[in-house]
């Protein structure tokens, strides 16, 4: 029965509410001074009333039928103020904390209408349940948090905050919304004791609500402090999703000519499923495919597209499940772009063979020069103009560096950025980054080197090569560039002029793949089997085919944003909230496209996960949703102004009963 | 209580001058009057002839009739007597109201009555409840009496707190002669109106009661909490008025019309409900005429 009604009012709130129906009474009696009125005779009506008398308890009631209404009025408000309502539990604590995950699997219709329109009706629920002075904030996270209302004791910002919260197709990542609540919620934490102007705020528990369904990976490297947190699973455990979570172009290694398109799907149900795949390139030409898919299994698709040069596939899957973002993919295909490659050594033969394939040459426009045109006028300028897309410095060191990827080979770019130890003989290499773009398909166990030095990258350097004496190998990035140091010389020069072989690594298979990989990665180069695609939400880099510092970018929905040049790696575009294609174009003319898909598995893994983890704690599922407090004050206020009408009504016109 | 205005006026008057009273029962008057009696007696209109019984006046006898027959006969002719009219007002405190003032149209009532009976010759006498052996009414007769009569109501003055049976009782005591009786009054007696009808009944009078109700009495335009005050008595009745209370009120009118109306035809008397909206004329020459009183 306590859970039947709810405070809202303060002690003098009560008091003065209380006190309005022995007022009324008052005024009632104070009101009640019958008019005297002079009659011929009261014969009549005291017979008149000596038959109302026989049930007089119901005649004083008629009597006083206004006071009764306006009693009765007075006690529906104080009842509608008391709340009631029963089930659901009463909402506890003084501070709350709401994250709603609004990541595309929150999207899935198990739960009609969406999880996320569940999760903020219940979010709602829980504000409405908020007792005067209660704060709470509402924070929407996906792959990055959002603080959609600080910390308020007004509902109807809550509400409001929550009502904004819109769907997206990102990814979900609890981490960065946990840090978020967790400074909000113990300001403590991040302000220095002693130091006069940061606001010292005492942590205070706050009550977090995690509204998700669970899809994302274990965040760790946290604590909660003063956060008491509960995971509000949101969705069907046996909610059914197949997805496309990879989708791709290459070309047929039979036949070059020939491109080929890979798809792969994935059931995330417990019963086998068929599946029909449809793809389109540029809306026509519909080619469909049969796939059976066992359960909790993934499975591949391919699709042959001819000679393909350019277009838009897009591929569809007809499958019924809850979440529909991931039954949709797009693939853009592109023209090739050569990059644009200076070349500058005093002679390199195995470089130069390796740059003059016929893979190379269709992938870059390469040119050569000597060490002597480092000092000329105008070479420095295309180089600061960034008219390059790479300069490979064998053997060589400019004065300063260019507006331009660089391959440094046996030598350290200038400045203090970079660092290297003394010449050791005989480096073992130990082991490559394969994961790495530049060194994939790269096998350096079977490498001899002569002479090398250990390098020391710059913040933000990755290792590539690692040996014994250290790293050998090293990218790192510069002002929106990236340098690659080679720690050693594949062809190198002795102080009387002859020339030497430093390695044996330009007779291994592996050198021609660096060299290809460079160009591809370094130099920006696209063979046409690539097409650029980026995740929801993540930042998109775009390389331009002519040297321009601005492009525009239509969405799928068309609308168009101008994007300047940021770096020598070109254009970075953020708007990529929306799956499809984007168009790019540069003076005016569409030259290249790029896709946006979700191909997450996890997220496409719609059903709900039992816990989450969060640092060493595993918060648990809450089991089942305890329906919302039917709450009745809207019914009594309603009453309560129909009541209010009646009365008028019945004091104006008279009207008795 | 000023009179609303004049009793008679000359309009009336013209239209009353052709009517007379009309009595259902036969009375002997005292004098002779200008009414053609039922009775046989002196006169010039001859009735009837019968035989000569012993001890009749031997100046009626028909010599002629004797002279053809040999035998005695006696002529019989239509008795010519007056009317005895009593008009009897409640003038208690309750008929001091409407507009007109109910007792303004009692007195314009008697007034009219009065004429019609003056105008016959017939014995006018008119009283009210309040009335005492003391004090009698005039006692009126022939046309010159008007302006008695209408001194004498222009006399008559609302707040006479006597009931309608101790008045009536009264009246009964003071007049014993048979005649006709118009009781005019509003009923509003708390100790009901039986009684006093009974003694009427004793009286073997012919007797008229008008009803005489105001338009507040028959149809009340009261609103709100109301402590209702008797004029008479300072009784209270408090009322919230509502619809039904009203409803209630006009069917507790009804039923005590009605009850006054069957108490009075079962005894004899002529009930005639009225109020102070009907204006006179039409109450005379209408609703009485068509009642039997007036011709």
């Amino acid at each position: 029965m306590s859970n039947f009604f709810i405070n809202t009012l303060t002690a003098w709130q009560w008091l003065l509410l209380l006190l309005v129906p022995p007022a009324v009474i008052a005024l009632y009696f104070l009101k009640l001074k019958r008019q005297p009125l002079e009659v011929p005779s009261t014969y009549l009506w005291h017979r008149t009333i000596e038959d109302l008398h026989v049930n007089s308890l119901w005649q004083r009631l008629r009597q006083s039928i206004l006071l009764l209404l306006q009693l009765l009025v007075i006690v529906l408000v104080i009842l509608a103020v008391l709340r009631p309502g029963w089930r659901g539990a009463t909402l506890k604590g003084s501070r709350f904390i709401f994250l709603i995950d609004n990541s595309a699997s929150m999207t899935a219709t198990d739960v009609q209408p969406t999880r996320l329109d569940e999760a903020k009706r219940r979010v709602t629920e829980l504000i409405a349940q908020m007792k005067s002075g209660d704060v709470a904030m509402v924070v929407s996270f996906s792959d990055r948090a959002e603080i959609k209302q600080p910390f308020t004791d007004s509902r109807q910002k809550l509400r409001r905050a929550v009502a904004n919260i819109k769907p997206t197709h990102r990814t979900s990542d609890l981490d960065e919304a946990l840090r978020v609540a967790a400074s909000l919620a113990n300001p403590g934490r991040t302000s220095e004791e002693g130091s006069g102007d940061v606001r010292w705020a005492e942590a205070r528990e706050a009550d977090l609500r995690i509204f998700t369904d669970g899809g994302f990976g274990k965040v760790s490297n946290f604590a909660m402090g003063n956060l008491e947190p509960r995971y509000v699973g949101i969705g069907e455990l046996d909610a059914r999703n197949v997805g496309i979570t990879a989708f791709s172009t290459q070309r047929n290694p039979e036949r070059p000519e020939q491109l080929q398109a890979y798809a792969r799907l994935e059931n995330f149900t417990e019963k086998d499923i068929k599946v029909t795949a449809t793809l389109t390139i540029d809306g026509e030409r519909p080619d469909t495919t049969d796939v059976v898919l066992p359960k909790n299994e993934q499975g591949g698709i391919e699709f042959d597209l001819g000679e393909l040069e350019t277009g838009t596939l897009r591929l569809t899957i007809d499958n019924k499940d809850d979440l529909a973002v991931d039954n949709l993919a797009y693939a853009a295909v592109n023209l090739p772009r050569q990059a644009r490659v200076l070349v500058i050594t005093p002679r390199n033969d195995a470089l130069t063979l390796a740059l003059s394939t016929e893979r190379s040459l269709k992938l870059a426009d390469v040119s050569t020069a000597t060490p002597k045109i480092l000092d000329s006028k105008d070479h420095l300028k295309r180089a600061a103009a960034g008219n390059y897309d790479l300069i490979v410095y064998d053997q060589c060191v400019p004065r300063e560096m260019p507006q331009a990827n660089t391959l440094f080979i046996g030598r350290l770019p200038p400045g203090d950025a970079w660092k290297a130890g003394k010449p050791a003989g005989l480096p073992q290499v130990i082991d490559t980054q394969r994961t790495h773009p530049l060194m994939r398909f790269i096998d350096m166990g079977n490498v001899t080197i002569a002479e090398g030095q250990a390098l020391d990258s710059p913040p933000g350097g990755t290792t590539l090569i690692d040996a014994d004496i250290g790293t050998l190998c090293a990218v790192a990035p510069r002002d929106g560039s990236e340098d690659c140091v080679l720690g050693f010389e594949i062809v190198g020069q002795s102080e009387d002029g002859e020339r030497y072989r430093n390695t044996n690594w330009f007779l291994r298979y592996s050198f021609p793949l660096f060299v290809h990989n460079v160009l591809e990665y370094l130099g920006g180069a696209r063979s046409v089997a690539v097409t650029g695609s980026a995740k929801p939400g993540k930042p998109m880099t775009i390389r331009s085919v002519a040297p321009v510092n601005r492009i525009t970018v239509a969405d799928p929905a068309g609308e168009q944003r101008q994007i300047d040049r940021q770096g020598q790696s070109g254009f970075i575009y953020g708007y990529t909230d929306d799956l499809g294609v984007y168009d790019v174009r540069e003076q005016g003319k569409i030259t290249q496209r790029f896709s946006v898909n979700l191909f997450d598995p996890v997220e496409s893994d719609i059903r709900p996960r039992e816990n989450i983890q969060a640092g060493h704690l595993d918060i648990a599922r809450q089991s089942g949703w305890r329906p919302m407090r039917k709450e009745l004050w809207r019914y009594l206020i309603i009453a309560a102004i129909i009541l209010l009408g009646l009365e008028w009504y019945i004091y104006n016109r008279r009207v008795y009963l | 209580m000023p009179p609303n205005g004049e009793l008679l006026p000359p309009e009336l008057l013209a239209r009353l001058e052709r009517l007379e009273l009309v009595s259902r029962k036969i009375f002997r008057g005292r004098m002779k009057g200008e009414r053609r009696s039922r009775r046989k007696g002196q006169s010039v209109e001859f009735a009837d002839f019968r035989n000569y019984v012993q001890g009749d006046d031997l100046r009626f006898i028909d010599w002629n009739l004797y002279a053809r027959l040999d035998k005695l006969f006696l002529k019989l002719f239509l008795e010519e007597e007056d009317l005895h009219f009593y008009t009897l007002i409640d003038a208690s405190a309750s008929m001091d109201f409407g507009d007109p003032n109910k007792l303004f149209y009692a007195r314009q009532l008697a007034a009219a009555l009065g004429f019609v009976g003056l105008c016959r010759a017939d014995r006018v006498k008119i009283e009210t409840l309040g009335t005492t052996h003391r004090r009698p009414g005039p006692i009126l007769r022939g046309r010159h009496s008007v302006w008695r009569m209408i001194e004498y109501l222009n006399t008559v003055r609302a707040g006479e707190n006597v009931s309608l049976a101790e008045g009536v009782k009264n009246f009964c005591v003071r007049n014993t002669g048979k005649g006709i009786l118009v009781l005019v009054t509003d009923l509003m007696d708390k100790s009901g109106y039986e009684t006093a009808f009974r003694f009427l009944v004793a009286q073997e009078m012919d007797v008229y009661v008008v009803h005489l109700l105001s338009q507040e009495e028959m149809d009340p335009d009261v609103k709100g909490d109301l402590r209702l005050i008797d004029c008479e008595d300072a009784d209270v009745a408090e009322i919230t008025v509502s619809r039904p209370l009203l409803d209630r009120y006009r069917r507790t009118l009804a039923a005590f019309i009605n009850g006054a109306r069957e108490f009075c035809t079962r005894r004899g008397m002529t009930y005639i409900p009225a109020n102070n909206q009907i204006p006179i004329e039409r109450l005379v020459t209408n609703y009485l005429r068509q009642r039997g009183l007036v011709r």
